[in-house]
């Protein structure tokens, strides 16, 4: 709420003359103006953005090229996990069905003590 | 009726329409203050639509608040970048007793009374009568739009409005 005087006499001749301007051809002319920006702003968008597409289109090739050296990177991963878990079937049974006991007790004991 | 700040989160969005209601709501405000800032209905015409455009690229940083204290702010700082490019040799003093720019007035408009009452006024009562009393900001309001103290502000508009009296009365008289 205003605390200060709001010297109404005055304040209501100034608003008179307000009121007088004519409203329409002032806001048509600055939505006009508004409408021409964003266009221009669209339309540097749309040619920034497209730009930077068409950049990134060009360099597909040589990141498709990078990409089969990740993908022979991860086949060659797998076929030794592969060769791995082999060598772990040819080994003792008993090894294992230890080593399985010790894992589940050690999962058992630390699942209790979190809680 | 939608509120202002309604208006304004709209329009942050990129609702035209929304912004064509702020215009048409603050126009006459707007374009008051910054003809009766210039002295001229052309000048203060071209300030209040630069006005406009700036607050459509800014209305994203509306934080609420008084609309027309914001839009007002703007205007203010549209003036002061005009007054920078026209008379760059002067820099605005608040605490000025003359008039110390040269208003250039259009000839051809029809001067009312308050017109030219306005002109007897030093530039910074005439800047915080315009702010406080025809655009209808708080002191307060002014103060931050300006960014002078409070209590110029205050006393600018007190005397500012005692000499807009007497200037009219007098036109009254004559």
């Amino acid at each position: 709420m205003r605390e200060e005087e709001t010297f109404e006499d005055l304040a209501s001749l100034f608003a008179a003359e307000d009121r007088a301007l004519d409203a329409k051809p002032f806001v048509a002319e600055v939505m006009g103006k508004v409408r021409r920006r964003t266009r221009l702003r669209r339309a540097f968008l749309i040619g920034v953005g497209g730009a930077g597409a068409l950049v990134a289109a060009l360099q597909v090739p040589s990141l498709l090229g990078d990409w089969i050296t990740v993908d022979n990177t991860i086949v060659t991963a797998i076929s030794t996990a592969q060769q791995q878990a082999g060598l772990l079937a040819s080994t003792n049974p008993l090894w294992l069905g230890i080593a399985a006991m010790v894992g589940l007790s050690l999962a058992a004991v630390a699942t209790m003590e979190r809680t | 009726m939608r509120t202002d700040p309604d208006l304004a989160a709209d329009a942050a969005r990129g609702n035209e329409a929304a912004f064509a209601e702020l215009v048409r709501r603050h126009q006459a405000r707007v374009r008051g203050m910054a003809r009766r800032l210039t002295g001229s209905a052309s000048s203060g015409d071209d300030i209040a639509q630069m006005t406009f455009l700036t607050a459509w690229q800014k209305i994203g940083t509306y934080a609420g608040g008084t609309f027309s204290a914001w839009i007002c702010a703007i205007c203010w700082r549209e003036f002061l970048q005009v007054r920078r490019r026209t008379r760059p040799e002067i820099e605005f003093d608040e605490t000025a007793e003359i008039i110390p720019f040269e208003r250039p007035g259009d000839l051809q408009d029809e001067r009312m009374d308050l017109s030219r009452a306005l002109e007897k006024l030093t530039e910074a009562q005439r800047v915080c009568v315009v702010m406080c009393v025809a655009a209808g900001l708080s002191h307060r309001e002014a103060a931050e739009a300006t960014g002078w103290p409070l209590g110029t502000v205050k006393s600018h508009v007190l005397r500012g409005v005692e000499t807009l009296r007497k200037h009219l009365a007098n036109a009254q008289v004559a």
